[in-house]
């Protein structure tokens, strides 16, 4: 069976190159039937490595412990979804698993636009199947995943413990969907330098693209905080790992790009730019798989050193020779002859952001791979933690916080001081009533006193804008309040999905700030004893152990009391999972909107019955979970069908000289 | 250029100054040298009240722990048992850490140790990270 996942491998190989040779000499020779062939065997590469795949989880599912892979990272007593998110909990899996999702994303591209975009195509499904060709001659020639071991092991060595998880089921695939959907946008912007068609089409062609990518990067991130928080047991979820860095940079520019590409639509500027942030927001995913795979750097998440860094090392030279060397080809024809009118414009508000936002990747780029640049130049390593990035990205978290309340109100082009007034009066009031106020009562951590304040300027903005249209609906239309509302969104899902986006952004900057007032305390009790934290009194009753095949747990029971009543009972638990020979926290976390109260048994000597506790009051993390919930919701009405952006994208098709009117909105 | 479009470059450039600032400062206030074992033996005289992070190897037997105070101290030693280089001290660098165990802690364990190296000559870690080498590439036993 393994034999025909591997055959299917070589044969998607050989079809990914045949692709590309022919949608390329199909072009040139102006040969359409031989582009056609071209996009057929794209189409049948994803369906070799859709074989591939199955016969990979069948080995997983049938527990064929003499294939390495299966041996290495499922056991017999792992359950049934564990076994199945094996599939891609090790380097081999994950690297075949991307193969499917690429194959799988290329198929659609092919298939939407398999009228539509006739000269860019050839070039779309030419660079699509070099990036399936780069993972595919991984798989056959590096890090082969159905090598088959000498001998067959009685059990499997079992998934690590740390990713037998639901979040870490969902995580990965997320983060893989966001990062591997940012090559359809960068392979139509090299196929509009390669063909010089550099107008808006491309552009309003990948936009569901870029936004899906940013959908599944945003979803990635926040599962990937969720997961941290509840299973690495250090009472946060975010830590600057190299891994997590890897996976936020993209997310700035492809937010960056999101943002400036409307400057494109409406001025026809910024074209440079934006073809900038799509190969760089490519190259930023590439680069973190390389982060992730290569060992180069040391991380809590990292696959351990494979070998595979010089590979993803050349593989990102190519990309960045053949994408700079077609932008410099190119550049005449990209420039604008459109101006900026004033800075106190959209236009401007949107530049600052992207520059903060671009700034924010590059901090986070310099911090992450610190350590090589320092020993190259001066043969030392000198390492920079999450106080390097806290102190240099919150500073910029706060100023993109104040362009968010700016940016969606203000006017385009020239704002009038009239307009100003209007739109900036209650929002500016709203934000300094907070932050006086927090001032009074005695809040003097000025950080979150202007964290929260800003909050409010931005929320008030936000939410003036949606009454503002609610009532001029409910005026001139004569519409119920809510029929008004639904409508305005329905309307103008575009605008008003991302002041959605925009809310659920909002409060995860308002959970965020909350960890400034983190209380910790570790002490080590025995049975029947008690300890305060903050305003709770916790109570250690005692540890019970309990056994099954797959697991040894000694949970502990510690009651909770808040002025002498007991409000909850919680049970944090040092588990060991038996086939990894390894221990692990199982936190256990009693979330209000207010404070999560989050507790870990850190260590349990049964000969004294001592039991060691890290307690952690985090002020308002629940509201991150709430603003990443709102944020994507919010772009899923963004995503929504729209008739007004598909009659544009049809006038921008046609009419290249309407343009700038098209999409007047 | 116009007055407008310089007005736009002076405000980016102030973005772009105060990224470079904030990078540059926020290096030279947090950075820690990173060295392995043998290294940190190497230079250690120079390293009195220096940050620093040192990747070594938990000697067999060199664990004390109490669980009560959350107090540890463990002998830090070379990975590689092989020539200790010149001027070394052959037995490795005593650390004192205060609080909760890592999961993977153990001896015989590679470890990553992240503090002060103090005048009496020894590492007062403020955090420890176990680098467990079958993180995600485990061993199979036959």
């Amino acid at each position: 069976m393994t034999h025909l996942g591997t055959l299917a491998l070589y044969l998607a190989s050989l079809l990914a190159v045949y692709a590309i040779v022919t949608s390329l000499w199909g072009v040139r020779m102006r040969r359409t039937a031989w582009i056609a062939s071209g996009a057929q065997a794209a189409y049948a590469v994803g369906g070799c490595v859709v074989i591939a795949s199955i016969v990979l989880l069948h080995a997983l599912l049938t527990r064929d412990f003499n294939v390495e892979y299966v041996a290495s990272y499922s056991s017999s007593t792992l359950p049934l979804h564990y076994t199945v998110a094996a599939f891609w909990g090790g380097q081999k899996g994950s690297l075949l698993f991307w193969a499917l999702i690429h194959c799988f994303f290329s198929a659609i591209v092919l298939f939407q636009n398999r009228t539509r975009n006739q000269e860019l195509m050839p070039y779309v499904t030419a660079m699509l199947m070099t990036i399936a060709l780069f993972f595919l001659g991984l798989l056959c020639f590096i890090t082969p995943p159905f090598e088959r071991l000498s001998f067959i092991p009685g059990e499997g060595s079992d998934l690590n413990p740390l990713l037998q998880n639901y979040w870490m089921t969902i995580h990965p695939p997320a983060l893989y969907l966001g990062f591997i959907s940012a090559s359809v946008p960068f392979a139509f912007a090299l196929a509009a330098l390669a063909t010089g068609k550099l107008g808006d089409v491309w552009i309003r062609t990948t936009r569901r693209w870029a936004l899906t990518s940013w959908f599944f990067l945003s979803l990635g991130n926040l599962l990937g905080g969720r997961w941290a928080y509840e299973v690495l047991g250090w009472g946060g979820y975010w830590a600057w790992d190299p891994v997590e860095n890897a996976a936020i940079m993209p997310w700035f520019t492809a937010t960056a790009y999101l943002h400036s590409v409307m400057i494109q639509e409406k001025k026809d500027m910024l074209k440079v730019w934006n073809m900038t942030l799509v190969i760089l927001t490519f190259v930023l995913t590439i680069f973190g798989t390389f982060l992730t795979r290569s060992g180069v750097i040391s991380s809590v998440h990292s696959f351990t050193q494979s070998g595979l860094g010089p590979y993803f090392l050349t593989f990102l030279a190519c990309i960045l020779v053949v994408s700079v060397g077609l932008l410099l080809y190119r550049l005449p024809d990209l420039k604008s002859e459109n101006e900026f009118d004033s800075l106190l414009s959209r236009e401007a508000a949107f530049l600052f952001n992207n520059l903060i936002l671009v700034g924010l990747a590059f901090a986070t780029f310099w911090g992450t791979i610190f350590p090589i640049l320092s020993e190259w130049v001066r043969g030392v390593k000198i390492t920079v933690g999450p106080p390097f990035f806290n102190q240099v990205n919150g500073p910029l978290g706060v100023l993109l916080l104040f362009l968010t309340g700016i940016g969606p109100i203000i006017a385009w082009r020239r704002a009038s001081w009239s307009s100003l007034r209007r739109q900036f009066t209650i929002p500016l009031a709203v934000g300094l009533v907070l932050g006086g106020l927090l001032f009074v009562l005695g809040y003097r951590n000025y950080y979150a006193v202007v964290i929260f304040s800003l909050a409010g300027f931005v929320l008030a903005g936000i939410l003036a804008e949606f009454s503002r249209g609610t009532r001029a609906r409910q005026v001139m239309l004569h519409e119920s309040p809510p029929q008004a509302l639904g409508r305005l969104v329905g309307k103008n899902p575009r605008r008003y999905g991302g002041y959605i986006v925009h809310i659920g952004v909002v409060l995860i900057f308002f959970g965020v700030a909350g960890a400034l007032f983190t209380i910790e305390k570790q002490i080590t009790v025995s049975a029947e004893q008690s300890f305060e934290v903050g305003r709770y009194t916790l109570h250690y009753t005692g540890i019970t152990d309990r056994e099954d095949a797959h697991i040894a747990a000694q949970i502990a029971t510690v009651k909770i009391l808040v002025d002498g009543q007991q409000i909850d009972t919680m049970h944090p638990e040092k588990r060991f999972y038996k086939k990894q020979n390894q221990p692990t926290t199982e936190v256990d976390i009693r979330p209000t909107l207010v404070e999560d109260l989050y507790l870990v048994l850190g260590s349990y000597d049964a000969p004294s019955g001592l039991a060691t506790f890290q307690v952690f009051i985090n002020p308002l993390v629940s509201w991150i979970w709430i603003g990443g919930l709102i944020l994507i919701l919010g772009t899923c009405v963004i995503m929504a069908p729209n008739p007004a952006e598909r009659q544009a994208f049809a006038l921008a098709r046609t009419s290249a000289d309407m343009r700038g009117q098209a999409v007047a909105e | 250029m116009g007055v407008k479009q310089s007005k736009f470059l002076i405000g980016a450039l102030l973005i772009v100054g105060a990224v470079g600032y904030l990078i540059y400062t926020s290096i030279q206030e947090t950075k820690v040298y990173y060295f392995t074992i043998d290294e940190f033996l190497l230079n250690r005289t120079t390293l009195t009240n220096t940050d620093v992070r040192v990747a070594g190897r938990v000697q067999d037997g060199s664990i004390q722990w109490d669980p009560a105070a959350l107090n540890l101290t463990f002998r830090l030693t070379p990975i590689e048992p092989g020539p200790i280089p010149v001027g070394a001290i052959p037995t490795g660098v005593p650390v004192s850490y205060q609080g909760i165990l890592p999961d993977m802690f153990a001896e015989g364990r590679d470890v990553i140790v992240e503090g002060l190296y103090t005048p009496d000559q020894q590492l007062v870690a403020s955090t420890l990270m176990t680098s467990c080498p079958s993180k995600y590439e485990p061993e199979i036993e036959g």
